[in-house]
């Protein structure tokens, strides 16, 4: 009996030995990182060359802390960012390259959007890693890959998944006293606008609007569209813009808050709009997560005034905002020394937790932009549901993951969105300009999509 | 034969000008005969062009937004021209008047518009004309006048790129219009004043004959700059093609939406545009036998 106990413990004293002793030597913290290529292994002296757009002098800090972490591997490796001024550029800057022949100026990883990366992808530019990221496809946010995939081919690793939120201005809605759960559904966003309009002598706008693109990338292609269920192309790739019950619904939504006169004309990302937003003026951001950066970094007058929701859903239909994915992508460099080096900066920066949120921490002391990670275990952890000061205690980074639930499908992506997008802004700006009714930017886009494209083709 | 002849005859000062050439046809003429033969395909700048023949050329002449873009450049050049060489020609004329006190200073700083970066003057005359927060509408407001949506209105969006543009160009065709005031004879005035001429009548009989090529020159230059005007309208973006230039729907039609053939018909347009400006130039300085 005796010598059964002391066995029993010699077992269980081995067992532990053996755990610890592995352990220590790494196998088992081996096991939580498996990456699914052989991406650590020794990388040559050099510089990764990165296209960023947006703020990405911000993820350099974290590059440059992870290189500091991986230096068994890429001892004089340094990490380079070159700003570019948005997808579409980014796009310019590597199909010039490959057009001179100059593979040697590709960078090694870039940012994109889903239009200009899978167009890249059918040019042959931008490297496959269906085998990299397919076998973490569980381990990610719902449709990370869908809209970097072309026949089941995957060509960018998701960087974020970004819902459609609404931001509200507690203070101002506290003020005219006014519940901000009225906001749940399109209805009763306008009705709020209105009732802010009235009471305020129509001092207080509900939103903004920009005269620009930016109102077709905003309400248009991520908010109203989507959302109502709209179709700027049929199944065979005709235009059907004019005559979409959805598209109609989401013009004529925008049109009553613009003709009632509820959204403040400026320019977005300008000082008119920084301004109004500290004076009290803007009651709402609609639509986008991105308005959590560009709150904190302009408008620190209103620091605590500032809630988050998710975006209103037109009644009939009960969808939410699609959310926005961007990706980040391995140029197709013949001698691409660094692919996986960036894969594995890739996954480090997604799934592994601690420099994580040691770089969220200091992008929030920065007042810079950070979005929440895509993977589902991450989430998980206390850290994405700590209360945000900018917030008054509520949490932002909760709430990011709460608005991606039941968020619209995205618009679908052709070879000819991009051209899309310039011919149904133009007419949606010269409807903001006053020169016509949005009924007629409606059938203007009609005709100039059919005019100009005729038939949209597929990826 | 008969040109390799001559080659042969004057080889040292072909030599001298053969580093010329030789970037000319790499940089210049080679881009150029590429460019024509892309405008006869549909290419995105990635896959393999295919044939189009005429199409793009037929799909310009069909499209709203390429005439909207030439009416605004034609815009551009005929008030941006009357304008940026009539200030020219007054400035010229308060720098060539020697009693005038600080020349050297009022030169320097008259020529300061036209060394600033475009881009970031455009980003400040932005923020002039903006609606809510700028100056112009905050002088307008003083004066009784109300706020004008100067870059949100499709009415009033070429005022300010037409306003950066005379700005920046009027101190380089100032300077070019000065050079010419300063070789006109003083005897010829001071005989007219004799004759009892008066300021104006010396002014169009004395000096503007004597500097009408150099406006001639100034009026070609002009037009070239125009026709190809990017920055000005690139930055002060009106709503939709309010205010966009032929050379910025070149820009837009192949870098935003890649489609490098119908950008290539564009330039070819507009290379069409500028080789009869040349011409006509070249016609009339032959004519004036200066060539």
């Amino acid at each position: 009996m005796r010598s059964n106990r002391i066995k029993f413990v010699v077992l269980i004293c081995s067992v532990f030995l053996i755990v610890s002793v592995f352990s220590s030597f790494g196998v088992i913290k081996a096991s939580e990182n498996e990456y699914p290529e052989d991406v650590v292994k020794d990388y040559p002296e050099g510089t990764v060359e990165i296209y960023g757009y947006g703020q990405p002098q911000y993820l350099l800090e974290y590059y440059n802390d992870w290189l500091e972490r991986n230096r068994d591997i890429a001892p004089n490796v340094s990490i380079e960012i070159t700003q570019t001024e948005g997808a579409a550029d980014t796009r310019e800057k590597i199909t010039m390259n490959s057009v001179a022949g100059d593979y040697e100026s590709l960078p090694d990883l870039f940012y994109s959007d889903p239009v200009n990366l899978l167009a890249l992808a059918e040019g042959d530019l931008v490297q496959k890693v269906t085998n990299f990221v397919r076998p973490l496809e569980d381990k990610m946010v719902d449709g990370a890959l869908n809209q970097a995939t072309i026949d089941g081919t995957v060509y960018g690793m998701p960087a974020s998944v970004r819902p459609q939120l609404i931001f509200y201005n507690k203070s101002i809605l506290d003020k005219y006293n006014i519940d901000p759960a009225r906001m749940d559904t399109m209805q009763g966003y306008i009705d709020v606008g209105r009732e802010l309009k009235e009471k305020s002598d129509g001092e207080v706008y509900l939103s903004y609007i920009d005269p620009g693109h930016y109102t077709w990338r905003y309400y248009g292609r991520r908010g109203l569209m989507p959302q109502a269920e709209a179709k700027i192309w049929d199944d065979e790739g005709n235009p059907v813009i004019g005559t979409d019950p959805g598209a109609k619904l989401a013009f004529n939504t925008l049109d009553t808050m613009y003709s009632e006169g509820l959204l403040y004309k400026t320019e977005i990302f300008k000082p008119g709009l920084y301004d109004a937003t500290n004076a009290g003026k803007i009651a709402t951001f609609y639509i986008g997560a991105f308005w959590d950066e560009f709150l904190r970094k302009n408008c620190q007058e209103t620091a605590g005034d500032w809630r988050v929701r998710p975006a209103p859903v037109f009644e009939d239909i009960n969808l939410r905002g699609a959310p926005v994915t961007n990706y980040w992508a391995i140029a197709n460099k013949p001698n691409g020394e660094y692919d996986g080096l960036v894969k594995k900066l890739w996954y480090d920066f997604n799934f592994d937790k601690e420099p994580r949120e040691v770089w969220v921490k200091s992008m929030v002391e920065q007042n810079a932009p950070y979005a929440n990670p895509i993977s589902l275990e991450m989430l998980k952890d206390e850290f994405w549901k700590k209360p945000s000061p900018f917030y008054g205690g509520q949490s932002f980074r909760k709430m990011e993951g709460e608005g991606l639930v039941n968020g619209a499908p995205n618009l679908r992506i052709t070879p000819q969105s991009a051209e899309a997008d310039v011919i149904i802004s133009a007419q949606l700006e010269r409807y903001v300009a006053g020169d016509q009714t949005i009924d007629e930017a409606i059938e203007a886009m009609q005709k100039n999509l059919e005019d100009k494209i005729g038939q949209a083709e597929s990826f | 034969m008969k040109l390799i002849n001559i080659i042969r005859r004057n080889k040292h000062p072909y030599i001298f000008i053969l580093p010329f050439f030789i970037l000319f046809l790499v940089f210049k003429l080679y881009p150029l005969l590429w460019t024509i033969r892309i405008s006869f395909t549909e290419w995105n700048g990635m896959n393999e062009p295919i044939s189009v023949g005429f199409q793009n050329y037929k799909d310009l002449f069909n499209d709203y937004m390429f005439w909207d873009a030439v009416y605004n450049t034609i815009i551009y050049w005929l008030v941006g021209g009357f304008f940026i060489i009539a200030i020219a020609m007054l400035l010229s004329l308060l720098l060539n008047y020697k009693k005038l006190k600080g020349l050297k200073f009022f030169k320097v700083v008259t020529f300061l518009p036209n060394i600033s970066a475009a881009i970031a003057m455009g980003l400040i005359f932005g923020m002039l004309f903006d609606q809510n927060l700028g100056i112009i509408n905050e002088l307008l407001e003083i004066f009784g006048i109300n706020r004008i949506n100067w870059l949100t209105s499709t009415k009033f969006s070429k005022i300010p790129v037409l306003t950066l543009y005379i700005w920046r160009f009027v101190p380089w065709f100032a300077l070019v219009i000065l050079s010419g005031l300063l070789k006109i004879p003083i005897e010829y005035y001071e005989a007219a004043k004799i004759d009892g001429a008066n300021k104006i009548q010396q002014f169009i009989k004395i000096t503007l004959p004597n500097i009408s090529r150099i406006l001639f020159f100034c009026f070609i230059i002009v037009t070239v700059n125009s026709w190809k005007m990017f920055n000005e309208s690139y930055i002060l973006k009106g709503p939709g093609t309010s205010n966009i230039s032929l050379f910025q729907y070149l820009y837009q039609s192949a870098f935003t939406t890649f489609k490098m053939g119908y950008a290539s018909a564009i330039g070819v347009v507009l290379i069409i545009i500028l080789a009869i400006a040349s011409a006509i130039q070249f016609i009339i300085r032959k004519r004036n036998a200066e060539i």
